[in-house]
């Protein structure tokens, strides 16, 4: 379990699958943690610390090539289980196994990404059949927009209504959310951008 | 350990550029650069002069006691060369990280691509490291590398040889193989200015034997290096150099950083460096 600002997380949502496309890798920050999410050439998901063991450059900088990460730096190979597989200044070396990314529980589940940062408990969040609509940005933290829907302890807001909505918080810091919002299907995804807009300026302004 | 920072010399401005007064930070101090009927006054904020030195196109100043006199570079003085005042860039990391990346080979293919390296010519074969006892210094020899476009004067890949030498802590010097004269090197430098421990300006240098480039020419090929250098250097976590080992992981291409960490530390150089693995 992770503790955050005062709210018990086991699961973190990281961002909407469909926006970290197969062959790509991303910067999420959790906490003030910084990690590199990226998604190999066969489309699994990853969740690593965003750092490079070599140099301490961020590995979201770096690029996939099919089912390796590389750092951008000296092209640092890294396979799905973190560990350095190539080292290009050294092509002929079999890199020691303690030359490693830190790597976290990492979990697609319908539309969402989740991450584990501590020890797994409980199964990963569902939002159901719902429809992925987008993440934004709110500058409050996790334990004020909880407590706004009164859902205190819960990764996922489920709040139905209307638009059948669904949040899933990713604390980004002490002050701020990065909120990834899921609507019932069928849902005008143009519609519910603009009342999910709406929303962060009330949670904003309270 | 006694922190020897502040008894070293800092590159602080562009001679011939410093007419113009310049206000900037040294070790986090605010210091005015002037010029009257004496010649070039540096100062602290209090009002209290700081003692100077003109050399290799800067202005030099130091906050402490240097009990040395600013290193020398004969190789630069002997004629037919062009000395470029490149200009400088600030760059958000330690002064340590600037120099550190100055003296790495390995990252050329995949930072400065087709320019300074291309893959697959990505190995870095051993190369002599050594810290020079008496002058107290760090140089790395027999340095080879596979380079697409060498110099702005460099028409397709050689393997291209270099020396690196690091006199003080913020400054190394390049040596490198000189296309137009093979007998003779190619002079690059970084002299870095700590405007905080995670905050520097750099000011690049250079020696060249090159008749065919204008002097823009030159200085663009180097900022263009340089740029791309600085989307790593301000990417890196922690910004701080760390100088104890197992926080970051070296290999045998990175014997020049290892040797210049262990020399920092022997020196007793910490501002911009992290001496405790976070």
């Amino acid at each position: 379990m992770t503790r955050l600002w005062g709210i018990v997380l086991n699961w973190i949502a990281v961002g909407l699958a469909e926006d970290i496309p197969v062959g790509t890798v991303v910067p999420r920050r959790v906490d003030g943690l910084d990690l590199a999410i990226w998604r190999s050439g066969l489309g699994r998901f990853h969740a690593w610390d965003d750092r490079c063991p070599h140099r301490g450059m961020r590995l979201s900088h770096g690029f996939v090539r099919g089912e390796v990460l590389a750092c951008i730096y000296h092209g640092w190979q890294y396979d799905l289980d973190g560990a350095c597989d190539y080292i290009p200044a050294h092509p002929d070396l079999t890199p020691p196994k303690t030359i490693c990314a830190n790597t976290y529980v990492c979990e697609p589940r319908n539309q969402a990404l989740w991450v584990a940062l501590g020890t797994v408990n409980g199964d990963v969040p569902d939002i159901g059949d719902r429809i992925p609509i987008r993440s934004l940005d709110i500058s409050c933290g996790a334990p004020a927009i909880a407590r706004y829907f009164d859902h205190p302890q819960d990764p996922l807001i489920v709040l139905n209504g209307k638009y059948d909505l669904a949040i899933a918080l990713q604390p980004s810091t002490s002050r701020s959310c990065f909120a990834h919002v899921f609507a019932g299907a069928g849902q005008d995804k143009k519609i519910v951008s603009r009342y999910v807009e709406k929303l962060r300026d009330e949670l904003e302004a309270a | 350990m006694s922190d020897s920072s502040k008894d070293h010399w800092y590159p602080v401005g562009l001679l011939s550029d410093i007419y113009t007064p310049r206000q900037t930070l040294l070790f986090g101090q605010e210091i005015s650069l002037t010029h009257d009927d004496t010649g070039f006054v540096v100062k602290k904020s209090s009002g209290a002069s700081l003692p100077t030195i003109e050399r290799f196109g800067h202005l030099w100043t130091s906050l402490g006691q240097p009990d040395h006199d600013l290193f020398v570079i004969p190789e630069a003085n002997t004629p037919g060369r062009h000395l470029v005042d490149v200009g400088s860039v600030k760059v958000k990391c330690s002064p340590l990280r600037a120099v550190e990346n100055f003296l790495d080979i390995a990252h050329f293919p995949f930072i400065h691509t087709d320019i300074l390296g291309a893959e697959p010519h990505t190995e870095v074969d051993r190369y002599k490291v050594e810290i020079r006892e008496g002058v107290d210094e760090v140089w790395a020899t027999k340095v080879k590398f596979f380079q697409p476009q060498a110099a702005k004067s460099a028409e397709g890949g050689i393997i291209t040889e270099y020396m690196y030498r690091v006199p003080a802590p913020t400054c190394a010097v390049l040596y490198k193989t000189c296309p137009p004269r093979p007998k003779e090197w190619d002079i690059i430098t970084l002299f870095v200015q700590p405007l905080t421990e995670e905050w520097c300006e750099v000011w690049p240098w250079m020696a060249l034997y090159d008749d065919d480039s204008t002097m823009a020419e030159m200085v663009s090929f180097q900022q263009l290096i340089f740029m791309q250098d600085r989307s790593i250097l301000e990417n890196q976590i922690p910004l701080k150099l760390p100088l104890d080992p197992g926080m970051e992981t070296p290999t045998q291409a990175d014997m020049t950083s290892v040797a210049y960490r262990r020399w920092l530390k022997r020196i007793g150089y910490s501002y911009g460096a992290q001496m405790v693995a976070a």
